[in-house]
């Protein structure tokens, strides 16, 4: 060993004998000193009063320390002694528990939620496309917004695997089994498309000439981008404005600000955007999340329209729904199939037909003219926002998702109980993290986005922005813990932090439900409980990733002499 | 120096104790129940010593042995089943401590670099002298998280240098310095000077 300080110090340049510095006469007191060091301290002690003195005095501040310390001052508290018989009931009681709170979760999340869901989306045109599908037979785990239908299956999925972990995971390291799982998503999500070559085209205007037959899909991203010749194979495109004026035998998939289709594409279209026009064909079905979208007189999409956000006009004719969430339909055209709207009008003009169900659900009642030929009346429901608060349905689902949502933080608390309890500690310093949270919450979807924008960096941006949904839905679980933290005090126990996370959760829920109601105070305080829970788990993240102090900076003494 | 480390509260035989856990290891509840009645009292008094609160080592003590259920696979029936409990009690109580006083252990990190005052040595040996185990017991709550563990892995568990850096996650050749430190936080705690005060001036 390398001492810090001089063992012992040889006579000074004044002729005068220095003394034996603290440290050195530590380690030798604990028999750390080697075996030539050690005979030299011992010389000099016998020589020097004062440091025998030192050495005495460190010797028997040993011995006390060690008396100190071995003494039994105080019996076993009788919680400890009780302890063993206690944990062994309490783990029968946990385990039952356990075991009926994931079975409802389970049932409740996949009979009542999943499933009915599933069988609607399937209805209005998404097609059927399973997981398993997807990432086995088709190769890629993102193929456009198809992907949204296994959303609620993913995250089913995710539930039951992560439970498979915890159980298996005495037989699995954890830090392996991890690694497996986030590798096999990152495969997934990086995997090429499968057909064919795949061509990149970025420029100011991108574009595949009228001559031109492209063979597999193409990747087109540009300020101006225009299809007039032939895409055997899908079209991804990302720009401000996009012409497709030729054919495309696949889908297209892209984000713009204006799209018109005066071509032909005889698979889905699936974009985000401002506006759509639709002018040419869509052999397949429309799903846009966007301001507007218009299918004009000459326009026709042969599958359903699903749209997400403001208005949605069909002047021409959709072969089968129509499936709207956002401000307002009008029908001038003809909507073969049903409509199913949550916004806020429906009007369907004179020259109108609709061939199925009409089931709108807005502020007020649909504007149908006269004229128009409808299969069946509109099926109206007024949408009073106070109403789902006051029915016992909405109380009764606020119950299963407490369950659901604390299944969701058991199996988190027990696959990764550090990094739970750091996000929770993190949480309880409260300003750091609604700081941090302002900034993530509305930060990351941005990032994610502008990463998405360069067609490489769409697997980095979705993962992203896959996480921070993630973690929006642990922000709740988040404060929960903290709040239960405060109510029964910090424990270091993984079931204790569970039972706290639990009942913490219970009263954010409970205290949180006769606000939900209020407009803007709701809205406020559910944004103030998600940005102070993912502001904690960002806290939490980013102190990991700091590099750890370790003990090299630590001061080293200084011998002094007398 | 004589024989510091603690044996359980009733002392069982080696041969006793690697059968048990043996019994343990194969899921016998009641060698479990041995283990934990043997163990436990000398756990809580090493808890009691590295952590502020009772409550805390209260807590502490049982979480080691929920621990120690996932861990046992993990013993080596070769070494002192003893040394090895200590050694999961002092990663365990560390890692508390150090989740809890990281902040604190910022703000005072400029007090790891002040030169340590040499001691008077007749002082030093009034002063241990005169002072009880229960002083040192109470003297021993008011040190840092780092001092007051280094002293209860060295003086109570009886851990060597190695051991304790391990544990501590220091040097090696810096064991002999914290423990130092230490001790001048604890003489300082027995003076009734503040202990944070204890890197003095030379």
């Amino acid at each position: 060993m390398s001492e810090p300080a001089n063992p012992v110090s040889p006579e000074g340049p004044g002729g005068t004998l220095d003394h034996l510095d603290e440290i050195t006469c530590l380690l030798y007191a604990e028999r750390q000193l080697d075996r030539a060091r050690a005979q030299a301290v011992s010389a000099h002690a016998q020589d020097c009063a004062a440091c025998r003195t030192l050495l005495k005095a460190l010797e028997r501040e040993s011995r006390l320390l060690t008396r100190a310390m071995l003494e039994e001052d105080e019996p076993l508290p009788s919680r400890l002694a009780e302890f063993q018989e206690r944990a062994r009931k309490s783990h029968q009681w946990i385990s039952g528990l356990i075991f009926g709170l994931a079975a409802t979760g389970v049932y409740a999340l996949y009979t009542n939620f999943v499933e009915p869901w599933q069988q609607r989306l399937e209805q209005a045109g998404f097609g059927g496309t399973s997981l398993l599908s997807l990432l086995v037979f088709q190769g890629a785990f993102w193929k456009g917004w198809q992907s949204v239908i296994t959303l609620l299956e993913v995250l089913a999925m995710l539930t039951v695997a992560g439970f498979g972990l915890v159980i298996f995971r005495r037989r699995l390291r954890r830090g392996s089994a991890l690694a497996l799982v986030l590798a096999g998503l990152c495969a997934a999500l990086v995997l090429p498309p499968p057909a064919g070559a795949t061509e990149f085209r970025k420029a100011q205007t991108a574009e595949v000439k009228q001559e031109e037959t492209i063979k597999g899909d193409i990747y087109l991203s540009g300020e101006r981008v225009r299809v007039e010749g032939t895409v055997d194979g899908d079209v991804y495109v990302l720009g401000k404005d996009i012409d497709i004026d030729g054919h495309v035998t696949g889908d297209v998939i892209g984000g713009c600000q204006s799209m018109r289709i005066r071509g032909r594409v005889d698979g889905n279209l699936r974009s985000a955007g401002n506006t759509g026009i639709i002018s040419g064909s869509v052999g397949k079905n429309v799903t846009w999340f966007g301001d507007s979208v218009t299918v004009d007189s000459a326009g026709k999409v042969a599958g359903t329209v699903s749209m997400f956000g403001g208005n949605l006009a069909i002047d021409g004719q959709v072969g089968r729904d129509i499936l709207f969430f956002g401000h307002e339909v009008g029908v001038n055209g003809a909507v073969l199939g049903s409509i199913w709207e949550r916004g806020d009008s429906l009007i369907i003009a004179s020259t109108g037909q609709v061939g199925g169900r009409i089931q709108f659900k807005g502020e007020q009642q649909a504007n149908v003219s006269p004229g128009a030929k409808l299969a069946s009346p509109v099926e109206f429901t007024q949408r009073e926002r106070r109403s789902e608060y006051s029915t016992g349905h909405y109380y009764v689902w606020r119950i299963i998702w407490t369950a659901a949502f604390i299944l969701l933080g058991l199996v988190l608390f027990l696959l990764l109980p550090k990094f739970a309890s750091e996000s929770v500690a993190a949480g309880e310093r409260v300003g750091a993290p609604i700081g941090l949270g302002v900034l993530v919450f509305f930060g990351v979807p941005i990032a994610a986005i502008l990463a998405c924008i360069t067609v490489v960096g769409i697997p980095l941006g979705l993962l992203t922005l896959g996480l921070w949904f993630f973690a929006i839905n642990c922000a709740e679980l988040v404060v929960g813990t903290v709040v239960g933290n405060w109510i029964f005090g910090r424990t270091t126990d993984v079931w204790g932090q569970i039972g706290r996370m639990a009942a913490g959760f219970v009263i954010v829920r409970i205290v949180y439900t006769p606000i939900a109601p209020l407009h803007v105070i709701g809205a406020l305080v559910g944004l103030g409980i998600w940005m102070w829970g993912i502001g904690a788990i960002s806290l939490a993240l980013y102190k990991r990733l700091q590099p750890k102090v370790t003990g090299s900076s630590m001061g080293v003494p200084v011998a002094a002499t007398s | 120096m004589e024989p510091l480390r603690p044996g359980p509260m009733s002392v069982p035989g080696m041969t006793e104790t690697t059968e048990a856990v043996a019994r343990a290891r194969a899921g016998d509840a009641d060698a479990w129940g041995e283990l934990y009645r043997d163990f436990a009292p000398a756990i809580f008094r090493f808890c009691r010593r590295a952590l502020p609160t009772r409550e805390d080592a209260e807590d502490a003590t049982m979480e080691i042995f929920m621990k120690l259920r996932d861990k046992l696979s993990q013993y080596d029936e070769t070494r002192s089943f003893s040394a090895w409990l200590y050694r999961v009690a002092a990663n365990h109580c560390w890692d508390i401590l150090r989740r809890r006083k990281i902040r604190q252990d910022k703000e005072t990190e400029d007090v790891e670099d002040v030169p340590l005052e040499h001691p008077d040595p007749s002082q030093l040996d009034k002063l241990i002298e005169q002072k009880t185990s229960e002083e040192v017991r109470h003297a021993l709550q008011k040190l840092g998280a780092r001092a007051r563990m280094a002293l209860v892995l060295r003086y109570y568990s009886d851990m060597s240098y190695d051991e304790i850096a391990d544990a501590l996650g220091v040097r090696r050749a810096f064991v002999g310095v914290v423990l130092l430190r230490a001790r001048h936080e604890l003489r300082q705690a027995l003076e009734g000077k503040s202990a944070l005060a204890a890197g003095g001036t030379s």
